[in-house]
């Protein structure tokens, strides 16, 4: 019990350590306010009884912001001695009995602004003036690209934009539950329909559409994809589905252009 | 190369002028620097460590930015023409003078603070988003405010320094003090290197 006490106040020491590091090097405070040996011994005290991994980092990190506190002492003492120390508290003292006037003056004296030209030069005017002129207009450039009489702007229907494909009609899960009923009514009483008479469509690009989507159904156990020999069957399922159920074997299956043939209706 | 800006940045960086003027650039800077001495210009040399948006060159050398800049500096007569408010410029010189005291890092609260105190805390919050987006200071990741690429160019911080640690309050040295209204009246600075006419006008902001 004893022991168990001294780790949670151990732990919070070293947490209070930490935070007064952090503070320290975020310019809250001086860094020479901490007391390195005494923040060390602390840290020694306590290093025996660590032994889970969390206590470990919790120590090493507890070192690490002490040691960037050492870091900041020695660039302290390094800014000390060069010619632009001075005080901190005094500066925000002068400044806050200075007038803005004085302050400005000051700034005067020190300041030796960049030069910087954003003017043009002669040249690249000239240069910017020949592309100008050489520039043919918008309509005859757009005339090149032969792009046919302006559109006048219009709106359109969310079944327009289905069409066009911009927009899904459905929404894919849906579809995905569409077409596992379409298999269930047509597996009929047999239970299982050959994978091609099933996936098989009007054009070659919905073919490729329906392999995707059966490809889901397959990964997402809403159907069961059974091979055999040179035949493939899908049989579909019944909810509730799993991923789990879905099938951990990847099965490629060319879709040759030839070989669709239009479905029978 | 020198004196147009291209880009955010003003200036030419070493491996720039390496290609453009072969091996021997710094001799012709250092001829450039002649010449320019009589427009009271010269060319300033930043090393890259001071300067976070910079790249190491492209053969590995060690990247500098080369800039021309004013080798003198303004009196308030010129500074009028820069555009800049006496708001901005008080603002600059106490940003400065806190961040170089706190060794070059600083809490961007206690920034706005200080400026606060002189120009007001709205004002405050839009001269350091300027000073931020013109290079004088720069944000690191921890959010803290340090000394930007522009400071490093323009701003002797040494001087600036020894300025106002010498400086004496305001009572002090102004005898009959002038009341400082937006609009600026003509006013009388004293610093005790030289004394500066300060004769600011309230002119359009040139932040941003």
């Amino acid at each position: 019990m004893a022991e168990k006490t001294g780790k949670v106040s151990g732990r919070r020491e070293l947490e209070e350590l930490i935070q007064t590091c952090v503070s320290i090097e975020n310019r809250q405070f001086n860094p020479f306010l901490l007391d390195i040996s005494e923040a060390l011994r602390i840290i020694r005290r306590h290093a025996g009884s660590w032994k889970t991994l969390g206590d470990n980092l919790l120590d090493m990190r507890a070192i690490t912001s002490l040691a960037r506190v050492v870091g900041l002492q020695s660039a302290n003492l390094r800014f000390q001695s060069s010619s632009l120390f001075v005080d901190p508290g005094m500066v925000k003292q002068k400044v806050e009995s200075m007038s803005r006037e004085q302050l400005a003056g000051f700034l005067l004296l020190s300041w030796h602004p960049v030069v910087e030209l954003e003017q043009l030069t002669e040249a690249s005017t000239k240069e910017a003036l020949d592309y100008w002129q050489k520039m043919l207009s918008f309509f005859e450039r757009r005339k090149r690209l032969q792009p046919g009489p302006f559109d006048s702007p219009g709106a359109m229907d969310t079944p327009e934009l289905a069409r066009m494909r911009v927009l899904e009609e459905k929404a894919f899960g849906r579809r995905l539950e569409d077409l596992r009923r379409e298999m269930k009514e047509q597996v009929g009483e047999e239970g299982r329909i050959d994978y091609w008479t099933f996936v098989r469509a009007k054009s070659f690009a919905d073919t490729v559409l329906r392999a995707q989507m059966v490809s889901f159904l397959v990964s997402y156990g809403m159907a069961m994809l059974e091979k055999k020999r040179e035949k493939m069957f899908l049989i579909p399922r019944d909810p509730p589905f799993s991923t789990g159920q879905g099938s951990p074997l990847s099965l490629p299956i060319p879709i040759p252009m030839e070989g669709v043939a239009p479905r029978a209706k | 190369m020198l004196f147009f800006k291209r880009g955010r940045v003003p200036g030419a960086r070493s491996w720039e002028l390496k290609t453009g003027l072969g091996k021997e650039y710094p001799k012709v800077l250092a001829q450039l620097d002649e010449a320019l001495k009589d427009l009271d210009l010269e060319v300033k040399k930043v090393e890259s460590q001071t300067l976070s948006d910079y790249k190491p060159g492209p053969d590995g050398e060690e990247e500098m930015r080369y800039f021309v800049r004013l080798k003198g500096t303004l009196t308030p007569k010129e500074a009028r023409m820069t555009g800049w408010r006496i708001d901005n410029l008080a603002a600059l010189a106490a940003c400065m003078s806190l961040i170089v005291s706190k060794q070059g890092k600083s809490e961007r609260k206690e920034l706005e603070h200080i400026i606060g105190e002189k120009v007001g805390r709205w004002r405050a919050l839009t001269l350091t988003d300027a000073f931020l987006r013109s290079g004088y200071l720069e944000e690191d990741e921890e959010g803290l405010m340090k000394i930007g690429w522009r400071t490093r160019a323009e701003l002797d911080l040494e001087s600036l320094m020894m300025l106002i640690a010498e400086s004496k309050p305001k009572g002090a040295i102004v005898e009959e003090p002038v009341e400082v209204s937006e609009s600026a009246e003509p006013l009388e600075v004293e610093g005790p290197a030289e004394t500066v006419e300060a004769e600011f006008e309230d002119q359009a902001s040139t932040e941003g």
